[in-house]
């Protein structure tokens, strides 16, 4: 009697399973809601700032492909279709800003991101667990500190005459160099501040990671007879890999974003041949010059091209590394 | 000379010493198991002999090496873990070559020496699979190849089969005991499981709060427990036992469970009359059949739990309850009109009240 039962289950679970009608679904979306009311009233909050502060605001993109009129407002100015994007690509300032903006991106994914991976492995190696907070919470710090008190011990320290990183070069019989004012000096202190500021903050996710990694892995590799850098480039670099890969596909999504703010802060006219990036031009066209419809067109593209790139780098990751962010 | 040798092994975190100054000799070849409930100190002496934990005191010595204080990587050990311990991004073929990679040894040795334990292993046709894609009895197979790989003089093995399920867990015990005879390897098994303990081992060392209780063959322990411990957790059902008073009579000394129920004891029985013990009777060993020299039992049923061949029969004399296992011949009606079981002298154990200590001496059984 039973075995002809499974007999019959089998047949049925061969079967293809009948695609419920709509009318089910709803339902059971219905049954759903009431069940589980608690969770969604939770989750509104978050939702609704997405739409309020995130979504709502994309209706003003179509400014971008207007002569926007503050008078007008953006329902009413007319349409001038691609003729703000021609403007950007004719502009040589747009040009050199969207060029340091990769510039500076790259150097900051070569050396920004694999600092705060570095740091992690390096606490990780720490015994002494005194020691270990200590230098955790002193590289943590600059984090918490805001970006115009960091931007002011960086304008100190590279300060000409009595600035630490010139008082050295003193010491050393080098000429005295006004840094700040140099374009070439631009890029290597900013990704060097951004280094100091993030490296240590960042690293807590990457030792998240690594403190999930099975305990026995490193018992098994020492009892084979492996040395702690084997184990580092064997075992606990592959073991947060898809950390690291998720973690870099999120920063791949905001390449476009230098901080805006620290270069605000450190720039100035000699320097913008290597400082000036989108986000600095948008501000000064768009806010000191009135230029919203130019502003909001550069905005776009910036915000397509890190579309792009997150879904490449989505793709890639997908594809060859089995982790990816969707 | 001995494969692996402790001596006064002491183990303390901070002030609170977990192994308290054990002894032991695994003889090359043997396979040991070290067995005990949760937290009595088995894993902790087991990776101590890998190296993995220091010793605070004592000697550990393998094949006449003293190596306290030698690295894990060079007391030439092998251990398999209890979650495997595997790769999860490397592949089973990987995996198994890891120690060899790490030793830095040839390509061609690595493929040779892969390829003949995986072949032992059976686990040829999955070389290409990552561990997330393989089921638990062959995740645990791959962890011993890559144990088996490095031709170590010692295995030791932490519990491995603790994660499988019942079914897997007797076929892979099975598998593990023909490859000790195939490898001949001196072997060291922590479990908690006694099934696992009795099948495999060579000597079982039973261990307790961080001392040795007993070192023996499984049939050693089963038939001469040294205390009343070894005698509870040695045996599935455990042993009965029940405290009684000695009496003694013409027919020798007898323990007196309660004014109908007495177990006359064996001649080893270190005894005397009025002597507070704990008497001891494993439930295999009672009869439903009178014999010679056997003490009768009157018993009142409670339950009777079929297993098949044989069913447990649970009982109580007074206010103590006693557990029979007896033969179905397939079918149990009988056993539930059992009102006396036979207990034979010769199986009796008696063991003192207030140390628990073994009261009979010499081999039975």
């Amino acid at each position: 009697m039973e075995s002809s039962q499974r007999k019959h289950a089998a047949a049925e679970g061969s079967s293809v399973r009948p695609k419920r009608s709509l009318k089910h679904r709803l339902v059971w979306l219905v049954d759903h809601l009431k069940n589980e009311w608690q969770l969604y009233v939770m989750l509104a909050p978050a939702i609704i700032w997405f739409l309020v502060f995130l979504y709502k605001p994309m209706y003003g993109l179509q400014i971008a492909f207007k002569d926007y009129s503050i008078f007008l407002g953006v329902k009413d100015s007319p349409w001038v279709g691609w003729e703000h994007f021609q403007t950007l690509f004719s502009n040589d300032q747009f040009i050199r800003a969207f060029l340091n903006t990769i510039k500076i991106s790259a150097l900051n994914l070569l050396f920004g991101f694999p600092a705060p991976i570095i740091l992690a492995l390096l606490f990780n190696e720490i015994l002494n667990a005194t020691y270990k907070r200590t230098a955790q919470t002193i590289v943590y710090l600059p984090h918490f500190i805001s970006s115009v008190i960091i931007a002011g011990i960086v304008t100190t320290a590279f300060a000409p005459t009595a600035g630490i990183v010139n008082t050295v070069m003193g010491w050393f019989g080098l000429d005295s160099i006004y840094f700040l004012t140099r374009p070439e000096w631009f890029r290597p202190i900013f990704v060097g501040t951004g280094i100091w500021q993030e490296a240590g903050f960042g690293s807590i996710v990457f030792l998240a990671a690594i403190a999930g990694v099975n305990p026995s892995l490193y018992e098994s590799a020492v009892v084979d007879g492996a040395s702690r850098w084997q184990m580092i480039w064997k075992i606990t670099l592959p073991s947060i890999m898809p950390t690291i890969i998720i973690m870099l596909i999120i920063r791949i999504g905001n390449i476009m974003e230098v901080s805006f703010e620290m270069i605000i802060l450190l720039y100035q006219p000699s320097t913008y041949s290597t400082a000036d990036v989108v986000n600095t031009w948008v501000y000064r066209q768009g806010l000191q010059s009135g230029q919203y419809d130019v502003a909001a067109a550069a905005g776009l593209f910036n915000a397509i091209v890190a579309f792009v790139l997150v879904m490449v780098a989505n793709t890639l990751a997908r594809r060859y590394g089995r982790t990816s962010l969707w | 000379m001995s494969g692996v040798k402790l001596e006064k092994i002491c183990k303390s975190y901070g002030r609170l010493e977990v192994v308290h100054g054990i002894d032991l000799e695994v003889n090359e070849k043997e396979f040991v198991v070290l067995v005990g409930p949760s937290g009595c100190g088995k894993s902790t002496t087991l990776r101590m002999i890998a190296g993995l934990e220091e010793i605070t005191s004592g000697d550990i010595s393998i094949d006449g090496r003293l190596v306290n204080r030698v690295a894990p990587k060079d007391r030439d050990v092998a251990m398999v873990f209890q979650n495997y311990a595997l790769y999860p991004h490397l592949k089973v073929f990987e995996n198994i070559a890891f120690g060899l990679r790490i030793r830095k040894e040839s390509n061609d040795h690595i493929n040779k020496t892969v390829a003949e334990v995986s072949e032992v292993l059976g686990l040829t046709p999955y070389l290409d699979r990552r561990p997330a894609e393989l089921s638990g009895g062959q995740r645990q197979r791959v962890a011993m190849g890559r144990a088996i790989v490095r031709h170590p003089k010692v295995f030791l093995f932490d519990e491995p089969l603790s994660n499988l399920d019942a079914k897997l867990r007797t076929q892979m015990r099975a598998e593990i005991k023909q490859l000790h005879k195939r490898l001949g390897a001196t072997s060291v098994y922590v479990t908690h499981d006694q099934v696992e303990a009795m099948t495999l081992a060579d000597r079982i060392v039973v261990m307790n709060d961080g001392y040795i209780e007993q070192i023996g063959t499984p049939m050693e322990l089963f038939v001469n427990p040294a205390n009343t411990f070894v005698a509870s957790f040695i045996g599935s059902p455990p042993m009965n036992q029940m405290p009684a008073q000695i009496a003694s009579s013409s027919a020798g000394f007898q323990a007196k469970v309660n004014d109908e129920v007495t177990f006359a004891l064996p001649d080893n029985a270190r005894v005397e009359a009025g002597q507070q013990v704990v008497v001891g009777v494993r439930p295999e060993h009672l009869s439903l059949n009178a014999g010679d020299g056997a003490s009768a039992i009157p018993i009142s049923l409670d339950l009777v739990e079929p297993l098949g061949s044989e069913a447990l029969l649970h009982t109580s004399i007074g206010e103590h309850s006693l557990v029979v296992k007896a033969e179905t011949h397939g079918d149990i009606t009988h056993l539930s009109e059992v009102t006396q079981v036979y207990a034979p002298v010769h199986l009796v154990s008696v063991f003192d009240a207030e140390s628990g200590l073994a009261l009979t001496t010499g081999q039975r059984g």
